[in-house]
C-alpha cells in the first residue's frame, strides 16, 4: 500500500518520489523547512538544501534562536537536568506553561526529593509567573511570584535589580516579596533557573541570564533551558557542525549564509523568494505556518497528516517507528531512541534519499 | 594496485630512515619493495620530502564544546567561495567537513579530540563520523565524577577502578582517558574558585594530587597504551610553573602526559608579575623521562578557548575578547567556551608565545614533546605550518621577536636560543612520538605493514608554505590531496581501545544510574544503531 498522496489522492511511492524530485529540481530557490526530524533526517535535509542551493529552517527556530541570541550577544550559564536533579538546592521556575513544554519536568528534577550532592537538603522552589493553578507540585511547597505574561518582563527586571541591590519602583508589599526571593537566590548553594524560550522572548532570557551572571559573583547559579519542539535542539546542533550555523541558513550563493530574517521560512514563502518547499514534520505532522500561498509543496509527515493540497509522503515517527538519534531534554544530550512501535515506513533520511535518487544527472551531488 | 613513490627524500624516524629512497604500497598498506614486479602507478617525487601522515595528539575538533563555540561565534566562520562541484558542504566555514579537508591538505591523517565528557560521547561520535578523510578518536574525561571520587574516598580496590575505566571506555568508544583539573570541576560546583594540587574536594576529602595519582595508576593498570592525559591545576595563572613542577614530582615514575604545558610555564618576575618559566620547566621535563608533554603553542590570532576546566573558564570570562562565553556545569563534568584574541602588542600574550617556543627548543627529546596549539585554545590548527617554520628557523623567530614589546624579551630566553628543528625532528615529533604515545602499531611510520598514510612535501624557502600545502597526501593508499588541494574525499576510521575488564562492574553501574538519575545507563552508551558508520571503528591494541 502506498503512503503517498497528491492533492489528497493516493499515488504510488515511486511516482511520489519522482514528482518530488521534479518539483525541487525545477525550483530556483527551494526551501527545506519544518525539519522536525531526527539527526540523520536533518543531515539529509541540510545536504539536500545545499545541493539544491536552497535554504533551510526549523519549525521551532524562533525558540532556539531566542536562547541563541543571548548566547551570541552575552553568553549563557547552563547545566543539565540531571545535575539540577542531584545538586540544585534552589529551583527558580520562570514563566507560564513549563509543564506543557516539558511534561516530565518535575519528575526529572525530583523537586520533591532532597539534593544528593553538595549537601543533602530539601529544595526551595520559586515560580515566577506561573499560569493560574499551575504551581502545584506534589510534595513541594512552591513559592510563587505572580505575573501575567505582560507583567513578566517587568517582574524579572525587578528581581534582577534586587539581586544586584539596585532600587525598584514597586509598592512596599511587592518589593518585600521580591527582596525575599532575591535573598533566597543569593543564598542558594547551587541554584538553577528553568525556562522555556517558547514562552519567553530573547530580552527576558537575557535578563534572566544577566541575573545568573550576577549571582555567580558570590555563589553558584545556572540554568536549564527547555528546548523547542520537533528536535529543535538536535537539529540546531547538527546544523552547527555541518554548516557552522544554526537553521535559517541559505546556500543561494554557493556557500552557507546565515540570516535569521532573510531565511525565515514563512518570509521566504510569503515574499515569493522561495518557489517550492519541502516541509518535514515527522514527529507531529504540524502544518506549515505560512498562509494562502500556492507554491509547489512536498510534505513529509506521519501517516494521516497529509494536507489537502500538494504532494505528501508518509514517513515514520522518529524514535517511535524507527530507531533515531535526537536531543533528549531529560539528559541534555544526543541519545538513541529505540523504536517503540516499529512500522514499515521510510525514515526521513530514506525518503530524502529516495527523492534525491530521482534527480536528473546534471545536478551536482 | 601497486604504487611506487620514487626519488623522494624519505624521513621516517621509527625506522631510522633519512635519505633518498623508494616507497611502495598496495591495498592500503606499505609493502617492502617487491621483487620481479613493477608498479601499476608511479609518482616521481624526487626533490620532495616523504613522511608518514602526521598525527595530532590533542586538538579540539568535535563534540559539544566545539559546536558550542560555532554557535557562540557565528562571525568566526564565514565562507567566501562558492563550492566546487561534487564536494558537499566544502565551503562551510568551521564545519566538520572543513576540519577534515584542512587537516588533510597539511598532510595530517590522524587527529585525536582530547576532551569528551562520557555523557556526550554520542554527540562527539556523530561529529567525528562527519569529518572526511582523516582517522580520529577521542579521550573520555574522568576524574570529577561522583562515582569515581566516591570510590577513591571509600578506598575501592584498583581492580574495581580498572573495571570502571574499562566499562567507560567501552560505553564511550574512546581511545584513552583525560583528567581535567582533578577534583576542581566538582569543587567549582561547590563554589570553590581556585583549586591547586593539594586543595581538597569538599564531600570527598580528596586532594587533586591524590585523585590524579590514583587515576594515573589505574589507567596504567588497564593496559591501554595511552597514559593518563592530565590537564593540571592553575592553568594560565602567573607562577603556575610551581604547580607543574610539583605535578611532575608526583608522577610516580609512571607514564603521564601533561597537556598544553605552555599554559603552565609562567613565573612571577618582572613588573607585571608574569614571566616565562619555560627554562625551569623544560629542565624538569628533560630529567623525567616518564613524562610526555604537548606544548599548546600560542599564535597571534583571534581564537576561542574550549575547556572542560570550567573553573578556569569562568575565571576567564571578564577577560574574554569579545566579552561573552558559555559556562556549562555538566553531569559530573564541565565545559567553558570563551573567545579570546592573542595580540602581539599584549605583554602577557607575547610572553605566552615566547614561552611555548622556549619549551619546544629547550626540551631535548622530540619523542617527549608534542606539537600542538591545543587547537583552538592557543591557535587554530591552520597555523601549524607557521609554527613549524618558527621551529625550523632562528631568523624567523628573530623577525617575530622584533615585533614584541621590548620588556617581553627581557623575561624570556627565546632570543638566545638558536636551535633549529630538522625535518627528522619534525617527523619525530609529529609521527614517531604520537605513534608511541597512543600505542599505534599501524601508523606513524613508513615500514612495511603500516597503513599507507603518506604526506609528500615540496621543500621551499618558505617552510610554512611547504607544510601548508602538501604536494601529495595518500590516505590508506588513496591519493586524497594533490598540490595542496583535496582531490578525493574518503571516509576515515574512528580509533578506540577495548581493554579487558570484569563485566560485573556493569550491574553496579546500572544500579548507580538508576539510583542517582532514575535513568537507564544505556541511554548514555554509544550504540551501533545510533551511528551512520558503525563499521568505521578500528581498535588500537592494549599492552599484552
Ligand atoms: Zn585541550
Amino acid at each position: 500500500m502506498s503512503n503517498a498522496t497528491l492533492d489528497g489522492k493516493s499515488i504510488s511511492s515511486e511516482d511520489a518520489y519522482e514528482k518530488a524530485a521534479e518539483i525541487l529540481q525545477a525550483a530556483n530557490f527551494p526551501l527545506v523547512a519544518g525539519l522536525g526530524a531526527d539527526v540523520a533526517g536533518a543531515q539529509a535535509a541540510i545536504l539536500l538544501a545545499e545541493r539544491l542551493r536552497g535554504a533551510f529552517d526549523h519549525l521551532a527556530s524562533r525558540d532556539s534562536l531566542a536562547d541563541l541570541e543571548v548566547v551570541r550577544s552575552a553568553g549563557i550559564f547552563v547545566t543539565t537536568p540531571n545535575e539540577a536533579r542531584v545538586r540544585a538546592d534552589l529551583v527558580l521556575l520562570v514563566g507560564p506553561g513549563l509543564t506543557g513544554y516539558w511534561p516530565a519536568i518535575f519528575d526529572r528534577l525530583a523537586l520533591d526529593k532532597e539534593t544528593v550532592h553538595g549537601g543533602k537538603t530539601a529544595r526551595r522552589v520559586i515560580w515566577v509567573g506561573p499560569k493560574r493553578g499551575e504551581a502545584k507540585i506534589d510534595g513541594v511547597e512552591v513559592e510563587t511570584i505572580p505575573a501575567t505574561e505582560a507583567e513578566l518582563p517587568g517582574v524579572l527586571a525587578a528581581l534582577r535589580a534586587r539581586v544586584g541591590g539596585r532600587p525598584v519602583a514597586l509598592p512596599a508589599a511587592a518589593a518585600k516579596k521580591l527582596d525575599a526571593a532575591a535573598e533566597a537566590l543569593k543564598s542558594a548553594r547551587f541554584g538553577v533557573a528553568v525556562w522555556s524560550a517558547a514562552g519567553l522572548d530573547s530580552l527576558m532570557v537575557e535578563m534572566l541570564q544577566g541575573m545568573i551572571t550576577e549571582l555567580n559573583a558570590t555563589t553558584r547559579f545556572t540554568g536549564v533551558p527547555i528546548g523547542g519542539r520537533g528536535n529543535a535542539t538536535g537539529v540546531l546542533q547538527t546544523s552547527a557542525w555541518m554548516t557552522g550555523f544554526p537553521p535559517r541558513t541559505g546556500f543561494g550563493r554557493g556557500y552557507p549564509e546565515h540570516d535569521t530574517w532573510r531565511f525565515e521560512a514563512s518570509r521566504l514563502v510569503e515574499s515569493g523568494e522561495a518557489d517550492a518547499a519541502l516541509w518535514i514534520s515527522a514527529y507531529s505532522g504540524e502544518a506549515p505556518p505560512w498562509e494562502d500561498v500556492d507554491i509547489p509543496l512536498i510534505t513529509l509527515g506521519p501517516p494521516g497528516s497529509a494536507p489537502k493540497h500538494g504532494l505528501f509522503i508518509a514517513v515514520g515517527k522518529p524514535g517511535e517507528n524507527y530507531d533515531a538519534v535526537e536531543f533528549a531534554q531529560e539528559t541534555s544530550s544526543m541519545v538513541l531512541r529505540r523504536a517503540s512501535a516499529p512500522a514499515e515506513l521510510p525514515t526521513v533520511a530514506e525518503a530524502i534519499a529516495a527523492i534525491s535518487a530521482k534527480f536528473s544527472e546534471d545536478l551536482p551531488c | 594496485m601497486l604504487t611506487r613513490l620514487y626519488g623522494g627524500h624519505v624521513v621516517d624516524p621509527v625506522n631510522g630512515v633519512d635519505g633518498v629512497g623508494d616507497l611502495y604500497f598496495e591495498d592500503g598498506r606499505i609493502v617492502a619493495p617487491p621483487e620481479g614486479r613493477s608498479a601499476d602507478v608511479e609518482h616521481d617525487v624526487s626533490g620532495h620530502i616523504v613522511m608518514a601522515g602526521a598525527i595530532d595528539i590533542h586538538s579540539h575538533i568535535a563534540g559539544g564544546g566545539v559546536n558550542t563555540a560555532r554557535l557562540l561565534l557565528p562571525e568566526a566562520h564565514r565562507a567566501h567561495r562558492p563550492r566546487p562541484a561534487n564536494t558537499p558542504l566544502s565551503t562551510a566555514g568551521w564545519s566538520t567537513f572543513e576540519t577534515g579537508r584542512l587537516y588533510a591538505q597539511m598532510g595530517y591523517t590522524t587527529v585525536i579530540e582530547p576532551a569528551v565528557s562520557p555523557h556526550h560521547a554520542l554527540h562527539a561520535h556523530l561529529e567525528l563520523a562527519d569529518i572526511p578523510i582523516i582517522d580520529k578518536g577521542f579521550l573520555t574525561v574522568l576524574g570529577n565524577e561522583d562515582f569515581l571520587l566516591s570510590a577513591f574516598r571509600d578506598g575501592a580496590t584498583q581492580d574495581s577502578v580498572v573495571d570502571y575505566i574499562g566499562a567507560t571506555l567501552e560505553a564511550t568508544r574512546a581511545i584513552g582517558v583525560k583528567c581535567v583539573n582533578a577534583g576542581g570541576v566538582d569543587a567549582f560546583k561547590q563554589n570553590i574558585r581556585h583549586f591547586s594540587l593539594d586543595d581538597v574536594v569538599p564531600e570527598y576529602g580528596l586532594s587533586s594530587r591524590e585523585i590524579f595519582q590514583t587515576l594515573q595508576r589505574a589507567v596504567n593498570a588497564t593496559k591501554i597504551r595511552h597514559p593518563l592525559h592530565l590537564h593540571m591545576n592553575n592553568l594560565g595563572l602567573p607562577g603556575n610553573v610551581e604547580t607543574a613542577l610539583a605535578t611532575i614530582d608526583s608522577s610516580q615514575g609512571l607514564p603521564l602526559h601533561l597537556a598544553h604545558v605552555q599554559f603552565y610555564a609562567y613565573g612571577t618576575e618582572g613588573k607585571n608579575g608574569f614571566s616565562s618559566a619555560a627554562a625551569r620547566f623544560a629542565e624538569k621535563i628533560n630529567a623525567n623521562k616518564n613524562v610526555t608533554v604537548d606544548v599548546g603553542q600560542v599564535m597571534f590570532a583571534d581564537i576561542v578557548t574550549i575547556s572542560s576546566d570550567v573553573m578556569k573558564q569562568f575565571n576567564s570570562l571578564p577577560g574574554g575578547r569579545p566579552k561573552k562565553g558559555v559556562i556549562f556545569d555538566g553531569d559530573s563534568n564541565g565545559l567553558g567556551v570563551v573567545p579570546y584574541s592573542y595580540r602581539v602588542s599584549d605583554f602577557f600574550n607575547a610572553v605566552q608565545w615566547a614561552a611555548g617556543l622556549e619549551l619546544f627548543l629547550l626540551c631535548d627529546d622530540p619523542m617527549q614533546v608534542f606539537f600542538t596549539t591545543d587547537h583552538p585554545n592557543g591557535a587554530p590548527f591552520t597555523t601549524y605550518p607557521e609554527v613549524f617554520a618558527l621551529l625550523m628557523s632562528a631568523d624567523k623567530r628573530a623577525q617575530y621577536c622584533s615585533r614584541l614589546p621590548a620588556d617581553v624579551l627581557e623575561l624570556t630566553n627565546l632570543p638566545a636560543l638558536k636551535r633549529e628543528y630538522s625535518f627528522y625532528e619534525i617527523a619525530t615529533m609529529t609521527r614517531a612520538a604520537p605513534r608511541k604515545l597512543y600505542g599505534f602499531e599501524d601508523r606513524g611510520q613508513l615500514g612495511a605493514g603500516s597503513v599507507a598514510d603518506i604526506a609528500v612535501y615540496k621543500p621551499q624557502p618558505d617552510k610554512a608554505a611547504m607544510f601548508r600545502s602538501a604536494a601529495y597526501v595518500f590516505k590508506d593508499g588513496n591519493l586524497v590531496v594533490r598540490d595542496g588541494k583535496v582531490s578525493h574525499y574518503t571516509k576515515g576510521r574512528t580509533l578506540r581501545v577495548r581493554p579487558e575488564y570484569d563485566r560485573k562492574i556493569n550491574s553496579r553501574l546500572d544500579k548507580y544510574y538508576d539510583g542517582l538519575y532514575g535513568l537507564p545507563r544505556s541511554l548514555f552508551e554509544v550504540q551501533d544503531a545510533a551511528l551512520p558508520n558503525a563499521d568505521a571503528f578500528a581498535e588500537v591494541p592494549c599492552r599484552s
